[in-house]
């Protein structure tokens, strides 16, 4: 209670409120592009975010994700090319609803149930945090060392198709999390005489570089998208009936983007597929789906916008990215020397009373900018694509030398960009390199601690409550989700 | 733009009107540089980058300089070493040194390290304390020693090479004990480790802990300091404990090498001076900060037997081979 009330003054007396609205702006245009995802919109920000207020910065980051989710269903149902990934079950309605010239209505729809979406996000984010922050003094270097070790773990439910290839990501970002002085000695490592690599690898660079700039190369050698026909460019609001109807399939999408946003690596693309499907499942007209069905426009856009809240909150109770677009925001908090995790709800109360007011707000002005924007992604979509990316480039690379006035820095970034793109040609997925550069040197640190604590008695990690239950539920993680990965091969060679 | 210009043009005008209006009579063009830039390897907020804003708050008047904080971050103080001993010497340029400076120098061994810059004048010394949670059943150093002879003891300091875990591994050879000494990622790491009873005791500057002090969650056991401090007389230093042990933290400036010793005559005045003014004072006794002014001949000898001490030190541990 005092959260809200505290939360809602610093709507009043800080610039939050503004930082929520350019961000709702600044993602709906990114989210409108095809290829630039909601992670990339915020990567692009992310230097900028530098000298800022820290609570204002992280706000406009937080907000970028909410905009994007809901722009990136504008060129899914306007030219059928989704402009996030999920907004791909958008488009299986969607689409065909423009088709039959319900296109603005088919808009409404999306907005009306992403700030829906967006509010009971809010709530379950809020109401999972605080109980998971009672545990921020418990946290010993044991403890650290098995939150590490969960966080890896994830990297099981999210390897994609491939576990080894996701594995190999995971084990490349843990060498890159070597780099620089070592966390109990002091000696450098891996630094070949560079004084510039001495503080490490700065995961806002890998990010940077693995998601924007490589997907900015793959575009490159891409032909342009579809042109959108301005007619379409008014939103229709749904009436009484239409939004009685609605209830259902936005129920499925919240339920579906609540639990699906809490688990590190599930993400908005499954949430929205998953609901998609759940809601034709449960519909009294499910023959309507594909062909033009309001719900299953409903469905998917709020579970993804209920994911864009509830995503923080692993990032927020123990500092582990369960998203690319988490694992952004990450980098905005680190950018700050706000770490997230229990240590963050002791020391900045504020700043996540900040981001709670900040994501309020994000929602309301998600109503008047959704539409308002519309126009300006119509004009976007429609420019010259070229232009539009040399112009996206310009934007990283000024926004990362802004950082540290480094060049070297923006090597570093180039170099993480062509990384990304051979990796993604092969194949491996991106998410797991971050896990292991954020929390590499966490797993190494604390594991070292631990041991000279014990004077080198690995008990030491069985007699701390706290870690054994998260060893515990990490070996959970891993061996349910390579569980699944068996039984559905098991399953593809039967049929 | 061009109202957003001018208006910017007149503040500028103001700024600079005021500044020469409140110099000192004879301090007006007594400087070389109308812009003095002052570097350090802290991030804005950071402890060196608070220290010269303050200090250039207060000395730019008095100067009739402009001057200017560049936060050159990145690899531990190595780039802002760089960038102020390739600075041209004329006294337009001057780094915030403190002993990381010298680690950074001594144990990544950049291209430029201390030896290559200037000492120009120290200003002040930061005090390192020993602090226990409220709720520890330690009194004095003693009882800390007391479980640490029976090789239990858990001692911590912020970061690995630092003044704070040398001092700890010579208080441990000073009573004779073995305790696990751990380094963390920063203060706040380690002020948790403390609060949560991981840790017997902690090393820092008694400013990084204020606030849990003031809370009543951590406590102080004893001062790192030659004598007790002006701000904390009740607590004793560890000489007085019993361990024969005593380090300091400087924070002082160093200009390029071959800096001319009229450019240092007038800092070393323009810093005595600036430690004795009263609102000052005020600032940084609140921050507990001990003024400790020291002209270049007696700093620069400071420099280089802390550099001699805290290499002989990593040799010993094992650091450097």
């Amino acid at each position: 209670m005092e959260t809200v009330v505290d939360g809602l003054r610093m709507l009043v007396t800080t610039p939050i409120a503004l930082a929520a609205a350019a961000g709702v702006a600044w993602g709906i245009l990114g989210g409108a592009l095809p290829g630039i995802s909601p992670s990339i919109s915020m990567a692009l920000l992310l230097p900028f975010t530098y000298g800022m207020e820290p609570r204002s910065a992280i706000v406009l980051l937080a907000a970028t994700y909410v905009g994007a989710e809901y722009g990136g269903s504008i060129p899914a149902i306007l030219i059928r090319t989704p402009g996030t990934n999920a907004a791909a079950a958008t488009l299986l309605d969607g689409y065909p609803m423009k088709l039959a010239g319900r296109g603005g209505e088919a808009l409404g729809i999306s907005l009306y149930s992403g700030v829906l979406g967006g509010f009971v996000g809010l709530l379950v984010l809020m109401a999972l945090t605080r109980p998971l922050a009672e545990l921020a003094l418990r946290f010993t270097p044991m403890s650290y060392f098995a939150l590490g070790v969960l966080g890896l773990g994830v990297i099981a439910s999210l390897a994609g198709p491939s576990l080894l290839k996701g594995l190999a990501a995971g084990l490349l970002g843990l060498m890159v999390a070597t780099i620089g002085s070592d966390p109990v000695s002091g000696v450098p490592r891996f630094t070949f005489g560079q004084p510039d690599l001495l503080d490490g690898v700065a995961p806002i660079l890998v990010m940077v570089g693995l998601f924007a700039v490589s997907e900015l190369f793959l575009q490159a050698g891409q032909g342009a998208w579809q042109k959108a026909s301005s007619e379409s460019a008014r939103i229709r609001w749904p009436g009484t009936r239409l939004r009685r109807r609605l209830v259902k399939p936005q129920l499925i999408g919240s339920v579906v983007g609540a639990v699906e946003g809490v688990i590190p690596g599930a993400g908005g693309t499954i949430a929205s597929f998953l609901s998609y499907n759940e809601a034709r499942r449960w519909s009294r007209a499910p023959e309507e789906f594909g062909r033009g069905s309001p719900e299953g426009v409903a469905a998917p856009e709020t579970a993804n916008n209920t994911v864009a809240a509830t995503a923080l909150v692993p990032l927020l109770s123990f500092g582990i990215p369960g998203s690319n677009s988490a694992a952004i925001l990450l980098g905005g908090f680190l950018v700050h020397g706000l770490i997230p995790g229990p240590r963050l709800f002791e020391e900045n109360a504020d700043a996540i009373t900040g981001l709670y007011a900040g994501l309020f707000a994000a929602n309301v002005s998600l109503i008047v900018i959704g539409g308002a924007a519309l126009p300006v992604c119509l004009w976007l979509v429609n420019r010259s694509k070229p232009v539009l990316m040399a112009f996206i480039y310009a934007l990283i690379l000024s926004g990362i030398y802004s950082i540290n006035g480094s060049l070297f820095d923006l090597g570093l970034t180039l170099a993480a960009g062509m990384a990304g793109v051979v990796m993604r040609v092969l194949g491996f997925p991106l998410l797991p390199v971050v896990l292991g550069v954020v929390l590499g040197s966490l797993v190494e640190s604390n594991y070292r601690r631990a041991l000279l604590l014990s004077g080198g008695d690995h008990a030491i990690f069985l007699e701390d409550p706290v870690a054994v239950v998260l060893l515990s539920i990490a070996a959970l993680v891993v061996v349910g989700s390579v569980g699944t990965r068996f039984r559905s091969r098991r399953k593809e060679a039967h049929a | 733009m061009n109202r957003v210009r001018a208006i910017l043009g007149i503040l500028a005008a103001l700024a600079t009107g005021c500044a020469a209006g409140d110099a000192p009579p004879g301090a007006e063009g007594g400087y070389p540089h109308a812009i003095v830039t002052l570097v350090t390897h802290s991030s804005p907020g950071g402890g060196s980058d608070v220290f010269l804003r303050e200090m250039a708050r207060r000395l730019g008047p008095r100067m009739g300089v402009d001057f200017v904080v560049e936060n050159v971050t990145g690899g531990g103080g190595a780039r802002a070493m760089s960038r102020v001993a390739n600075a041209p010497p004329d006294g337009s340029v001057f780094y915030a040194a403190t002993p990381s400076f010298i680690f950074t120098s001594l144990m990544s061994r950049p291209a430029n390290t201390y030896a290559d810059l200037d000492p120009i004048v120290n200003v002040f010394l930061d005090q390192e304390v020993v602090y226990t949670r409220a709720e520890s059943g330690f009194e004095t150093l003693a009882d800390v020693m007391r479980i640490a002879r029976t090789g239990a003891g858990r001692w911590g300091a912020a970061s690995p090479g630092s003044l704070e875990r040398q001092a700890l591994e010579r208080l441990a050879r000073a009573a004779d004990v073995e305790a696990a000494i751990i380094s963390h990622d920063g203060g706040g790491d380690l002020i948790l480790n403390v609060l949560n009873g991981t840790l017997d005791i902690g090393v820092g500057e008694a400013q990084e802990i204020r606030g849990q002090l003031d809370a009543e969650r951590l406590r102080l056991l004893a001062v790192f300091s030659e004598a007790r401090l002006p701000g904390l007389p009740e607590v004793p230093t560890v000489g007085e404990s019993g361990y024969d042990v005593a380090v300091t933290k400087f924070r002082g400036l160093m200009g390029p090498p071959n800096t001319p010793p009229d450019i240092v005559e007038t800092w070393e005045g323009a810093v005595r001076d600036l430690l004795e003014d009263p609102e000052y004072r005020e600032v940084y006794s609140g921050a507990m900060l001990s003024p400790a002014f020291m002209p270049r001949p007696e700093f620069a000898r400071f420099i280089e037997a802390f550099a001699a001490d805290t290499e002989a030190f990593l040799r010993e541990s094992g650091v450097l081979d």
